[in-house]
Parts: structure tokens; sequence; C-alpha cells
């Protein structure tokens, strides 16, 4: 029997267990097996280091799921108890958002208006004016990047849709 | 017949739902549940991984605070033990990296030229820690020879039954790496166990 037909047929029996083959290949491999020794002895030999592989049991440790449990519980209390805190932050981000937003015309007149009394060239008010929009966005980002910061990196692995 | 088959795949799927949406409430009695469910199959994933009892029961706590923590993110479309040892993982992974400024990969990867096991060389065969009687020490003994990249990939498939493109989607890697890696970790356990290796 050709070298190659004894290769291919010790291919099939890695193929049937890791990922299964079509029922024609299997066929052709069934007929090997009942013709070749060495061949049906390297898939006996196979689903035996399977068979030990499966069966072997490690011991759990006593009470781990129970100090699991408690620890788990633990942490949920103090996720829930930050929780306020963390409503609060963003409940203060938006008021300031839409109060900027509001507020900005008449900010703009008193830029303006304060502006022309002290005798500023206009490009000197309106930086002033968009320093003052921009330090809300400038705290929100930052607010953003410790909220980022504490929670740790988060990894894209952990992040189903991406 | 597609009938139970198309049960079983639905039945499955709505399990997988309720757990995204106990996840995303952090629901304590499910977590519980979860944890006691998994046990077993978490903490053995982790032992074989790192191949260190005490360590493994650090990752299995730390598991599960990251589920409590990140359970919104599971969103129910695939299994949740595949996202769950992902998780374990990548745990494991980071530690490593934080331990010797490596993956996992490149610690275990014989492809990449480097050291192929994953535990410290001069801990005393840290397997043998968690043995509760001679044929299981023989085996464990002899999976401690497979390089834990293999010893991983071989678990995944032929303890936890998991498809090969849950593998893919638990190690990170493309379904084709899973193959060739399972095809060498058949090799090297039918090599390391008794009355596997060829006489």
């Amino acid at each position: 029997m050709s070298e190659n037909i004894h290769q291919r047929a010790l291919q099939l029996i890695a193929q049937a267990r890791v990922e299964g083959m079509p029922e024609t290949d299997a066929a052709w491999l069934r007929a090997h097996l009942e013709t070749c020794d060495s061949c049906a002895a390297h898939a006996r030999q196979t689903d035996r280091s399977l068979r030990s592989l499966r069966s072997a049991a490690i011991p759990l440790p006593d009470g781990l799921a129970r100090r699991t449990q408690f620890r788990v519980r633990l942490r949920a209390q103090e996720l829930r108890e930050r929780e306020p805190q963390r409503r609060a932050l963003w409940f203060a981000c938006g008021v300031s958002w839409i109060f900027g937003g509001v507020s900005a015309p008449y900010v703009w007149s008193l830029f303006q208006l304060l502006g022309a009394r002290a005798g500023l060239p206009k490009f000197v008010w309106e930086i002033g004016f968009g320093l003052w929009w921009t330090i809300p966005a400038l705290f929100v980002v930052a607010v953003l990047l410790m909220e980022k910061v504490r929670q740790g990196d988060e990894p894209a692995w952990m992040r189903q849709d991406s | 017949m597609p009938g139970p088959t198309l049960f079983f795949s639905t039945l499955m799927a709505d399990e997988a739902k309720n757990i995204a949406r106990g996840l995303q409430r952090r629901d304590p009695d499910l977590l519980d549940r979860l944890i006691e469910q998994y046990q077993y199959r978490l903490f053995r994933y982790l032992v074989y991984v790192t191949g260190n009892q005490e360590r493994a029961e650090d990752f299995f706590q730390e598991t599960w605070i990251r589920v409590l923590e990140r359970g919104h993110q599971y969103d129910g479309k695939s299994k949740f033990e595949a996202w769950l040892f992902a998780i374990a993982r990548h745990l494991v992974i980071d530690w490593q990296r934080s331990k010797k400024a490596q993956s996992l990969d490149a610690l275990t990867d014989p492809e990449q030229g480097h050291p192929l096991q994953l535990v410290n060389e001069s801990e005393p065969s840290p397997l043998h820690q968690v043995l509760s009687n001679e044929t299981e020490e023989t085996v464990h003994a002899s999976l401690q020879k497979i390089p834990a990249i293999y010893r991983e990939v071989l678990v995944l498939r032929f303890q936890e039954e998991l498809q090969i493109d849950e593998m893919a989607g638990v190690l990170s890697i493309p379904v084709s790496t899973v193959k060739s890696r399972l095809y060498r970790g058949l090799d090297a356990l039918r090599g390391a166990l008794p009355g596997g290796a060829a006489s």
C-alpha cells in the first residue's frame, strides 16, 4: 500500500475528531481501517488519548463557589453605592451643557459689551467667549477620561459588537 | 430531522438572552446560579491554562468580578461559556503581560520560537497540586508535557466541547489557526498520554 494512502488515513483520523469530515471520506477511511492494522491502531490510540483527556477530573477547592459568590455580592454592593454619584456627575454635565447652550447668545452680548467698554480688539473678546464655551466641554472630556481610567481599559475582546 | 435540534438551539438562545438580560441588571441571584453552574468547567479551564491551582482560584474569582462589572457587554448572541472563557483567558494574559511584559501567545507559541510552558519551570510540577488519584496523576502529568497553547485548545474542544468558531472567538485568533493548533495538539496528546503514544 502506498505511503500516501496511509498519510491520508492519518490525516482523516485527526480531521474526523477535530472538525468532522464528509461521508465519502468517512466511508473511505472505514474501508481503509478494516484492511490496515497500523492505521487502525493509530485511530484507537487517538481515541484512547481523547478518552483520557475527557475523563481527567480536577477536584474543586472547598467552598470556591461560596467564596466567589460572597466577593461578587460585595462588589455588586460597591457598584450600587457608587451609582448615584455617577448619575449625579452626568446630570451636572448635562445641565452644564444645556445652560451653556441657552445662555450663549446673552453671554456673547455680554462679552461684546465688556470688550467695547474695555476697548479690547474684537478677536480678544471673541477668544474669551470661545474659552467660556469650551471650558465646560473640556471639563466633560476630563470627566469621561477619568471615568474610563477608573473602569480600566476595556479590551476589544470583551465588546461583542466589535 | 431538524425538530429536536431546532428546539434545543432555540432553548439555548433563549437561555443566553436571559443571561444577557440578567447581567445587564447585575442580578445577584443569576450570578450566584451561574457561578454554581460553571464553577467546575471554568476552574478546570483555568487550572489547565495556568497550571496552578492557587492561581486558578484567584483567576476564578476575578473572572466572576469581571462578569459582574462588564456583564452589560454580553449580548446573548453567542454562548455564555465562550464569553466567560474569553474573560478568564484575557485575565490570565494580562497577568502574564504584567509579569513578563509578553503576551501569552508569545510565551507559548512554538511558532514564535519562545519557551513553550506557561508555568514557571522552577515550581514543582504545578498540576500535581490538584491531583486526586494515581490515574489522574498520570493523565495530568502527561498533559503537562503538552505545550500550554495546545493544551488550551484541546481542553476547549474536547472537554468543553466548544465549536471551532466559538474557540476562535475565545482565543481571538482565526479559525484556521484554531484548526492547526488542534491538529498539532492532538498529535502532542497522542504522544504524551500513556496508551496514546505509539509503541
